[in-house]
């Protein structure tokens, strides 16, 4: 064989381009690494400064206004404020049965319908309440709940009667009902989508469908597999996702904001407050609040995985019992499809009343149609609305897509075969990092080092924060089409010579350019969604239709509210409808081949 | 152009999984059959340069007398093919048999364009530079997939399982004219396969690797 070596002609040209190759490809590995510690450093920094920056007024260090003594009199001080336990105690309240009640209602969905051609068109149904903002979620509750609202004219006959004075049932409720009701509603589609995502998987995958056919052949009914053999498979993997959720419900501000009581109003709605009141001294007792905030999320987590472990505890012995046909099928299946007719009347009517009031020139009590209809309020909405959107966008394009390349670079530089790297070990708890830290908590500290650094960089700032939330939500809808992605088309072009650069632009950004377009979009739709990071961090300087919402849903307003949450919905929705566009005419080889090819016969071949 | 594999052993984590220790001369093809779990993809995959973590080799893997182990696997100027064509569906079929070819080989691009023209009709696919890859029936698609491969113009190729999604009556067609082909520009190849009558008709050396 070795007489063949003195045909060296073949070997010396490749050799000499190799080095080049060699080049390119330590240079876009060396890319990768440092995208991947970019990332990093945007997901840690923030929240860690931020934490930070809000425990050190909270022990009493705020040099702004002279307290520079470290010790515990702020606390004792916010323990002293009327009503604070009862603000503790409703943010704890909504937070943890809000997510509890989302969770299960998820399952029960899932567990009648996930081996069924319904799955898709429920994900169709949920979607709305998935990508509309939280704060115009909460909007459309009012426009539905309010004594005037759309649910009260459906069931008041008496033609001559006039809206109940008092603030409704619902809305306002001092229990937190309201605010539990938003919640649930917007986070069932989260978590049923997170659960799908999961068990798409094509491991995962198998292994249900290996125990379907195992649970069915002992006899058992599909809900009855479901809560027995899938969900034990499908909940390690939906954990943090959840865990993420719950902390979300206790401390967000927007929804308890827009719906929820003000005599106590819930502790994070109470930071708000204080952060933004005129006397400095107030900073204290938020930052320390802000401290509790943490201790409530903490908790509540701690709650949960308590309630996870009983469940896990009891579940064992539920399951060793081996009841074949669960008497509760019926009742399940039942909650599903009325879970399902909730929310299909739920987003049709929240539609019709939106858009209804945003045209209405007068829409008197009783009645379910406007007496007429008028511009007039989408004129007053067009003049106004134009700079918040076009901040909205800019912001948001700019954040998904720097947010989209990071990620995009971060997965390529985690080959498959290489061992995990300290990075990579690092990765997963900094993704869930943003999600899992109380925004009310850590932005405010994040604002006060910002104002330390680059005063007047507002858009810089705004920018972080946005990226602190984007980058998990594009990151994990990116990593399931990666982990989907058949490795052997890298394979076949690594074979043919092509670098791993070429590889990625060639190959791989045209193959997942569904995945990598809704990513983008996703990304867009939580930059929109994003009330309280714009707010601190730019202190109001730049609005965005989010902020505008919200401002106006405390106004007197209702048209130009409602008009405002009408574009907060359609904003992600024209995101989405541009992927999905997209994705369908990008890379497509009908479409790429030149004219020159014109005179070929393959035109006639294709057209055969 | 020969592949030897010189004291080949690979191990999962440390326990050994495989020993070889073959010359493939050049236009020969090798088998190597054996039951799954016994390495056989994990063999292709050490020499193509994509081996998984917990696996690992030793011994030296040479074309010509050049090792490869040091080369990343996009400069080892190996061949790769699968059960499935894998042709890139967002490619014409000229575009993934051009995608292949080195970029320094041709000065024009009508040249290449004439280039792959003649591969196609040597293979009787005249005329289908501009079909969507998805259109094709599963045979053209094979055929199309070792005319990329072979664009490529490697210096060994592997083959793995290539034929087993085929039905009866294309695969043998198919098998055939891969062998032809490879045996016509003088490659080594190396076949990983369950069926017997592949072995046959590759006509070279035959290995059977026993499970650990």
């Amino acid at each position: 064989m070795s007489n063949f070596n003195s045909q060296s002609k073949p070997q010396s040209k490749p050799q000499s381009k190799n080095r080049n190759r060699s080049f390119g490809q330590g240079h876009f590995n060396r890319i990768t690494v440092w995208a991947k510690w970019l990332l990093l450093c945007l997901l840690i920094i923030p929240v860690v400064a931020g934490v930070v920056g809000v425990f050190l007024p909270a022990m009493g260090y705020f040099p702004a206004i002279g307290a520079e003594q470290f010790d515990f009199r702020v606390f004792a001080a916010l323990f002293d404020v009327a009503g604070i336990h009862r603000m503790m105690w409703l943010s704890l309240f909504t937070g943890v049965v809000a997510t509890v009640i989302a969770a299960l209602f998820a399952f029960v969905l899932l567990s009648v319908f996930y081996r069924s051609q319904m799955l898709s068109r429920l994900q169709i149904v949920l979607s709305p309440f998935l990508v509309l903002p939280h704060a115009g979620a909460a909007i459309a509750l009012v426009f539905l709940l309010s004594p005037s609202g759309f649910f009260a004219r459906l069931f008041t006959f008496d033609s001559s009667a006039i809206a109940s004075t008092n603030e409704g049932v619902f809305l306002f409720d001092s229990y937190g009902i309201s605010i539990i009701l938003a919640l649930v509603l917007k986070e069932i589609p989260f978590i049923l989508l997170m659960a799908i995502s999961v068990m798409s998987q094509p491991l995962i995958q198998e292994k249900i469908n290996g125990y379907f056919k195992a649970g069915t052949a002992l006899g058992y009914s599909p809900i009855a597999i479901f809560f027995k053999l899938v969900l034990p498979v499908v909940f390690p993997q939906i954990r943090l996702p959840l865990l993420a959720v719950l902390v979300f419900a206790v401390s967000n501000v927007e929804i308890p904001l827009i719906l929820g009581p003000n005599d106590p109003s819930t502790l994070a709605v109470a930071i708000l407050h204080w952060f933004n009141h005129i006397d400095l001294s107030m900073r204290l007792q938020a930052s320390s609040a802000a401290v509790v905030q943490v201790g409530i999320a903490v908790f509540a987590v701690i709650v949960m995985l308590a309630v996870e472990k009983g469940i896990i505890f009891y579940g064992k012995k539920w399951l060793q019992r081996g009841k074949r046909h669960a008497a509760t099928d019926k009742a399940i299946s039942a909650t599903a499809y009325l879970l399902l007719v909730a929310y299909v009347v739920l987003v049709v009517s929240a539609v019709y009343t939106l858009v209804a009031f945003s045209f209405a020139k007068q829409w008197t009590f009783p009645n379910i149609i406007p007496a007429d209809v008028t511009m007039l309020h989408w004129n007053t909405v067009f003049d106004a609305v134009l700079t918040p959107l076009s901040n909205t966008v800019l912001l948001g394009v700019s954040v998904s897509f720097s947010a989209l390349v990071l990620v995009l670079l971060t997965l390529e530089s985690e080959p498959l075969n290489a061992a995990k790297t300290r990075a990579s070990l690092l990765l997963p708890t900094a993704l869930f990092l943003p999600l899992l830290v109380p925004g009310v908590a850590f932005l405010y500290g994040l604002v006060w080092f910002q104002q330390l650094i680059l005063k007047d960089a507002v858009w810089f700032h705004v920018y972080v924060a946005h990226m602190v939330y984007v980058i998990p939500y594009v990151y994990l809808s990116l990593a399931v089409a990666y982990r989907k992605f058949d490795n052997r088309y890298v394979m076949v072009a690594l074979s043919l010579g092509k670098s791993p650069m070429e590889v990625f632009f060639f190959v791989k950004l045209p193959l997942l350019i569904g995945p990598i377009l809704v990513a983008f979009a996703l990304g867009l739709a939580i930059s929109f969604s994003q009330y309280l990071p714009t707010l601190l961090t730019t202190g109001g300087a730049i609005s965005t239709v989010t902020t505008e919402a919200v401002a106006l849903a405390a106004g007197s307003s209702a048209r130009l509210s409602a008009a405002y949450v009408v574009i907060q919905a359609v904003m992600p929705l024209c995101g989405f409808g541009l992927a999905w566009w997209l994705s369908n005419i990008l890379f497509k080889p009908s479409t790429n081949t030149r004219s020159t090819n014109k005179s070929n016969t393959g035109k006639s071949v294709r057209s055969v | 152009m020969a592949l030897t594999l010189k004291e080949l052993r690979i191990f999962k984590g440390s326990a050994l999984l495989l020993s070889l220790d073959v010359t493939v001369e050049k236009g020969e093809i090798l088998t190597v059959m054996g039951p799954s779990g016994s390495g056989k993809s994990t063999l292709l995959q050490a020499i193509a340069g994509h081996l998984d973590t917990p696996f690992s080799f030793s011994g030296s893997i040479l074309i010509d007398g050049t090792n490869l182990a040091s080369k990343p696997p996009h400069r080892r100027g190996v061949g790769v093919m699968f059960q499935d064509a894998l042709l890139f569906e967002h490619m014409t079929v000229e575009q993934n048999i051009m995608f292949a070819i080195p970029s320094a080989k041709y000065q024009t691009k009508s040249r290449k364009r004439d280039a792959v023209a003649k591969l196609l009709h040597a293979v009787e696919l005249e005329g289908m530079q501009h079909r969507v890859v998805t259109t094709l029936s599963g045979g053209q698609q094979s055929r199309i997939s070792l005319l990329r491969t072979l664009a490529a113009e490697p210096q060994a190729v592997l083959l793995d399982e290539p034929f087993s999604k085929l039905d009866t009556a294309l695969r043998q067609q198919i098998r055939e004219w891969t062998f032809t082909q490879l045996r016509e520009r003088n490659i080594p190849a190396l076949l990983v396969t369950h069926d017997n009558a592949d072995a046959v008709s590759a006509g070279g050396q035959t290995i059977e690797l026993s499970s650990c």
